[in-house]
């Protein structure tokens, strides 16, 4: 086990296909998907009604909350509920690399926060139906916090995928994922009170600094490369725990 | 082919697998025998490359398990402990599932071994049904079924028959008759019938080490040291008793009242290699005592077990009624 992994794309997506397919047969994904639209929508409409603006700006500040439990709700199961039940034996016994479980897992779970993201288009889309084109929409800001929203939910995911990875319990691994992708959000908010240096490490951490900067349209590699090597961390993480075989 | 050379598991302070060396030929049916926490399952989960072990290695079909832990996984299908389903599919869903994941990536063919395996494990009536609705028996059967969909060479069952009623135990025991034709295959069980209904040879654990090694007829006899002769003869009671007593090598000899009896019963004890079957004939034809029944009393599994097991003397099982072990009857 010790040699590199080497993915096994078919079986990745089966898993993948599977999971998606699980979290539609299920009321889990249809709940989450009307609490997502449910907020955004509102935030949407505030935004167009009271601030008459036309943007999705106000979803960048509230996503990382409202992703924060979202997400977790959606990856609490996703493998707690295969060490509790034992089919995570089953699955590691196939001739699958650990990676190729936490990967199709992963993917499957990225396919719902895709789906949810996506259907953010309608907003913008319905705008430019209504509003007199001279006013204009700013496209390069609107895909830039939909890159956003779609970054800060596949970190999410990761986190919520290493808790899930931690228990079998689905509640401490929802809370654990909450907690965890909570601390990111605070860590850039507690920024602006904290000293110097101290500030800029928070900042870096912090997801606020990057999601803004994607949010003005901007697209620059240091965020990408922020939330590059958080999935990761976090899905290698969730590897590590499950190699460790003691649950 | 299965091996295990030295092969050792621990957990913290406990050795749940100690120094185990055993080899399973091809085509043999061998049942791993022993009380809970003997390290079965501990075992079973390093042969699966699930577990890596401490020290020694395991070989399946010639391939090193720490090696080619894929490899291995491909050419053998495991029945997990408890037998953990996804209770939200659909059973062929289930099966086209750990299809997909053992690789068979197309449609067609993948159908087709659906449809053999369905057919094999007799799930063809609970088609359509959702995984979790299935009773015991069937839930074994589709873990059975996930089991062999590849068509593996080794197959290893970690409790096949636990939790099932009577009638699903053998149902579940004839499918493994049907399976074991071909195969290599490697069982657990604490259910002592079990081996003798099923298996060709018996490994007994305990503590994580092998305690015996043999086919149950040879586990029984080898432990063994008295020959137990159970007779019924009928005559007048009060001369029986000193006739028996008086035959040649007849160590000891009690009476042993028995329900449904035609006549009147004793043991005789003598020594493991003493036959006193025909001395009791000739003593019966001369004293024109008909025989009702007479039978050679063995150990059965289970003693050996317990006293292997246990480190109980055989004695400590209590007394038993002859011949009521599975397979303690030997006709006359």
């Amino acid at each position: 086990m010790t040699k590199p992994p080497l993915l096994q794309g078919r079986a990745i997506l089966a898993l993948a296909h599977r999971e998606l397919k699980g979290y539609f047969e299920s009321p889990t994904a249809y709940i989450a998907l009307i609490v997502f639209y449910l907020m955004s929508g509102y935030l949407f409409s505030a935004t167009l009604f009271l601030v008459n603006q036309a943007s999705i700006r106000a979803l960048t500040e509230t996503a990382p909350v409202l992703l924060s439990f979202l997400i977790p709700a959606l990856t609490m199961g996703l493998l707690s509920e295969e060490i509790k039940s034992g089919t995570f034996e089953t699955l590691a016994t196939l001739p699958l690399e650990d990676w190729d479980i936490v990967l199709g897992k992963y993917l499957g779970l990225a396919g719902v926060h895709l789906i949810a993201a996506g259907g953010l288009v309608f907003y913008p889309l319905l705008m430019r139906a209504l509003v007199t084109p001279s006013l204009g929409l700013d496209w390069g800001e609107t895909a830039g916090i939909l890159a956003g929203i779609v970054l800060l939910g596949l970190m999410y995911g990761a986190i919520g995928l290493f808790a899930s990875s931690l228990t079998k319990s689905q509640v401490i691994a929802f809370v654990l994922a909450f907690l965890l992708c909570f601390a990111f959000f605070l860590a850039g908010n507690m920024a602006r009170f904290a000293p110097g240096p101290v500030a800029s490490l928070l900042e870096f951490v912090g997801i606020d600094a990057h999601l803004d900067t994607l949010g003005k349209g901007v697209l620059d590699t240091r965020d990408i490369l922020y939330f590059a090597s958080m999935i990761f961390a976090f899905l290698y993480l969730a590897v590590q725990r499950l190699q460790s075989r003691r649950f | 082919m299965i091996r295990a050379e030295g092969l050792t598991k621990r957990f913290g302070a406990i050795t749940a697998v100690d120094r185990l060396a055993f080899e399973i030929p091809v085509g043999q049916v061998v049942g791993f025998l022993g009380p809970n926490g003997a390290g079965k399952t501990t075992t079973m989960r390093l042969l699966t490359a699930f577990l890596p072990p401490d020290e020694g290695k395991a070989v399946v079909m010639d391939l090193d398990v720490a090696d080619h832990p894929l490899e291995v996984r491909r050419r053998l299908g495991y029945l997990p402990e408890n037998n953990p389903l996804y209770d939200n599919l659909e059973v062929t869903d289930a099966l086209h599932f750990v299809g997909r994941l053992r690789g068979l990536a197309d449609r067609g063919p993948r159908t087709e071994r659906v449809k053999a395996v369905v057919r094999t494990c007799g799930l063809a009536s609970v088609v359509g049904r959702k995984t979790g609705e299935l009773s015991k028996g069937f839930r074994q059967r589709l873990g059975l079924a996930q089991a062999i969909i590849h068509d593996p060479d080794v197959l290893v069952l970690d409790e096949p028959t636990s939790g099932l009623d009577p009638n699903q135990v053998v149902e579940v025991r004839d499918l493994i008759r049907e399976l074991k034709k071909e195969k290599t295959l490697l069982l657990s069980t604490h259910i002592l019938s079990e081996v003798v209904a099923t298996c060709d040879r018996v490994i007994i654990l305990n503590a994580g080490r092998i305690v015996a090694d043999g086919t149950p007829d040879e586990l029984a006899g080898n432990l063994q040291d008295k020959n137990r002769l159970y007779v019924e003869l009928k005559g007048p009671a009060a001369d029986i008793l000193p006739s028996l007593e008086r035959l040649p090598g007849a160590a000891a000899v009690r009476p042993c009242p028995k329900a449904g009896q035609a006549a009147e019963g004793f043991v005789l004890e003598s020594e493991a290699a003493k036959d006193l079957r025909e001395d009791v004939f000739a003593l019966a034809a001369s004293k024109r005592w008909p025989i009702m029944a007479m039978s050679q009393e063995k150990l059965s599994l289970e003693d050996v077990f317990r006293a292997l097991t246990t480190g109980a003397p055989e004695e400590a099982s209590g007394p038993r009624p002859p011949g009521a072990g599975p397979q303690g009857e030997t006709p006359a």
